[in-house]
């Protein structure tokens, strides 16, 4: 590689090693390397209040499912309408922990990052089993099926006594080198220990895609004949694209139990499913950095969203039920708008962006 | 010595008989043709040696091994690449990693190492990626190496199709209809590759193909199927000279 690695201009690759990069150029990885640091830096010097900090901590437990989801829909082109039964079983490792063990026992408290660990485990064990339709199912079939585990995983949550029927599990509190981590810290620390593992995963992801492991799955979505042939066990691979998703829900549903310090059914039922559906399609299925986009977008619409439902209730004191209205109103005609007229999602426009800026300041 | 046997091989969907009592020996480091008109049971011969389909009767030898009731991936791993008549590419990946995606076999580093993708999966790709490189050098589509396969034209995608089947390293590579729906130029490319891949890559080659001309003058050995059943072998001017291919292909006097 020449000289200067700078800029993209004049560079060329000179081994094969060279192409496998992340970052081509210095610029880039610069550029990232900023971000990152300001996304673990803005904390020390703006104050946020806890409610804005658990929406941040709620889109940041989101990347971490669509990313599974994005693998899965995306990438290996299965659909799974029941994500949020996935999400639910790391939830719920956690806290079949907590009820055997009990809420404050220093496994729970201190061992949370094993804990979380073993609820992926479970997610992919989970995934895994659900997957095995797949082997003779396709698209909406497959996608039934899907629906089905989450239709047995609500059933299964509500009427076990084990569980609590469905009602709040409590989680303790987690523990930190300084000890226990405070009421007033809580969701800055998870804000830390989320976004590391976002960051963690997402290299791996990337990674991954760059190897057969992220291939096959893209191998298995545009022709699984082929990929037969190619010498991959078509089956097999969609075992393991659902395996896959399961880890990253279970995952996102470990931090979702200790974020919230409990974990209730009514966090994973098909409306979330579908909600993580959605992230995944607005961010740009089979995208990298849709994953990110996705949960940023819808949460960030939930928000905006919510805030003009309140002022709307204030006017519209005659019709209180419109404001209640807007919230699924306005994410279904999101959904639909992104499907007609953008159905490649945020990541394109991302795309679309950075290919105008690739030139500037000159025309072409 | 016959590298790949099929023998007494029937196949039937219900009560059609695809394939009855065919029996076939592929001899190492030859272009072997397989023609017949249309609906002879060509492509099912294929798909049968390739693992698509299992015969209801008979086998199919490779070199001692048993390929009856394999699977297509067992049987790649074996060293049978196959390319497909209706192109069957991964239209949403590049050049490059349709080729790299039949490396799949070659490609032996863990799910963490790749994960991590340091060390081993990276000099694995690397490696693996020359090898890619050669035969995209070999099959001069050095050009379209990073476009995408979808957007290629037929012509390009056809040769993207040979060349995904030759970069798995095979021993024999059967091609089903390489030059369907091509021009003389495109053809002529086409044939001037198969040839290459006999003689430079010491591949075996088993040919379906529906361009008399070029089977007669490119193969050493060629099968002549008519509904199901071989009714014709031997060297070209053997086949040429058969009454019964004659009458199958032109009809009786």
């Amino acid at each position: 590689m020449s000289q200067n690695r700078w800029l993209a201009t004049g560079n060329f690759f000179t081994s094969y090693k060279q192409e496998q990069r992340t970052f081509f150029t210095h610029l880039d990885r610069t550029i990232f390397t900023c971000f990152l640091v300001i996304l673990f830096g803005w904390p020390l010097v703006f104050e946020i209040s806890n409610k804005y900090m658990l929406v941040l901590d709620n889109i940041l437990i989101a990347i971490v499912a669509v990313m599974g989801l994005n693998l899965l829909l995306g990438f290996a082109g299965l659909i799974s309408i029941g994500h949020a039964a996935f999400v639910g079983i790391g939830a719920y490792t956690v806290a079949s922990v907590c009820q055997v063990i009990g809420e404050n026992h220093v496994i729970v408290t201190h061992f949370w990052p094993v804990l979380i660990v073993v609820a992926g485990i479970m997610g992919a064990i989970f995934g895994a089993f659900v997957g095995l339709p797949a082997l003779r199912l396709k698209h909406l079939y497959l996608a039934i099926a899907t629906l089905s585990f989450q239709m047995i995983f609500e059933w299964f949550i509500q009427f076990m006594s084990f569980f609590n029927q469905g009602q709040t599990i409590y989680v303790g509190r987690a523990h930190w080198f300084t000890g226990q981590v405070g009421r007033n810290d809580h969701y800055l620390f998870w804000y830390y220990i989320i976004l590391t593992i976002v960051v963690v995963l997402g290299f791996g992801v990337r990674n991954l895609l760059k190897t057969k492991y992220g291939r096959c799955l893209v191998a298995v979505r545009d022709n699984d004949r082929a990929a037969d042939a190619m010498g991959m066990n078509p089956g097999l691979t969609k075992v393991y694209a659902f395996a896959l998703a399961g880890f990253f829900a279970g995952v996102a549903g470990a931090l979702h139990a200790y974020l919230y310090r409990g974990v209730g059914f009514d966090s994973f039922t098909l409306h979330h499913s579908v909600a993580y559906l959605a992230m995944a399609i607005v961010g740009g299925l089979g995208t990298l950095n849709g994953i990110f986009w996705g949960p940023v977008a819808i949460k960030y619409l939930d928000l905006q969203v919510e805030q003009f439902s309140e002022l709307a209730g204030h006017y519209l004191t005659y019709a209180p039920n419109v404001a209640t209205a807007l919230k699924p109103l306005s994410f279904g005609l999101v959904i639909v708008l992104f499907l007609m007229y953008e159905p490649r999602g945020i990541a394109n426009w991302w795309r679309i962006a950075k290919s105008y800026t690739k030139l500037w300041p000159f025309r072409y | 010595m016959a590298h790949l046997r099929v023998s007494d091989v029937t196949l039937s969907f219900g009560g059609l008989k695809a394939l009855s009592h065919v029996d076939m020996a592929i001899e190492p480091g030859l272009i072997t043709s397989i023609i017949g008109p249309n609906g002879a049971g060509k492509t099912s011969m294929l798909n049968c040696i390739s693992g698509f389909y299992h015969p209801t009767k008979g086998k199919i030898l490779y070199k001692d091994k048993d390929l009856t009731h394999a699977s297509p991936h067992q049987v790649s791993t074996m060293g049978i690449a196959r390319a497909f008549q209706n192109l069957e590419l991964f239209s949403g990946l590049s050049v490059l990693d349709n080729l790299l995606l039949a490396r799949h076999q070659n490609l032996t580093y863990s799910f963490f190492q790749a994960a991590i993708f340091y060390g081993k999966a990276s000099r694995i790709e690397a490696e693996n990626r020359a090898a890619v490189e050669d035969v995209i050098d070999f099959m001069e589509l050095e050009p379209v190496r990073k476009h995408m396969v979808g957007s290629l034209s037929y012509g390009f995608q056809k040769k993207v199709e040979v060349a995904r089947a030759l970069t798995m390293d095979p021993e024999i590579l059967l091609l089903d209809e390489p030059m369907a729906g091509m021009n003389i130029q495109e053809k002529e490319d086409i044939v001037r590759f198969v040839m290459d891949i006999q003689k430079e890559r010491n591949i075996t080659v088993v040919l379906v193909e529906h361009d008399l001309g070029v089977v007669m003058d490119i193969s050493d050995r060629i099968y002549v199927l008519d509904f199901g059943q071989v009714i014709g072998s031997g060297t070209p001017e053997e086949v040429a000279n058969n009454p019964k291919v004659i009458e199958a292909y032109i009809g009786e006097d």
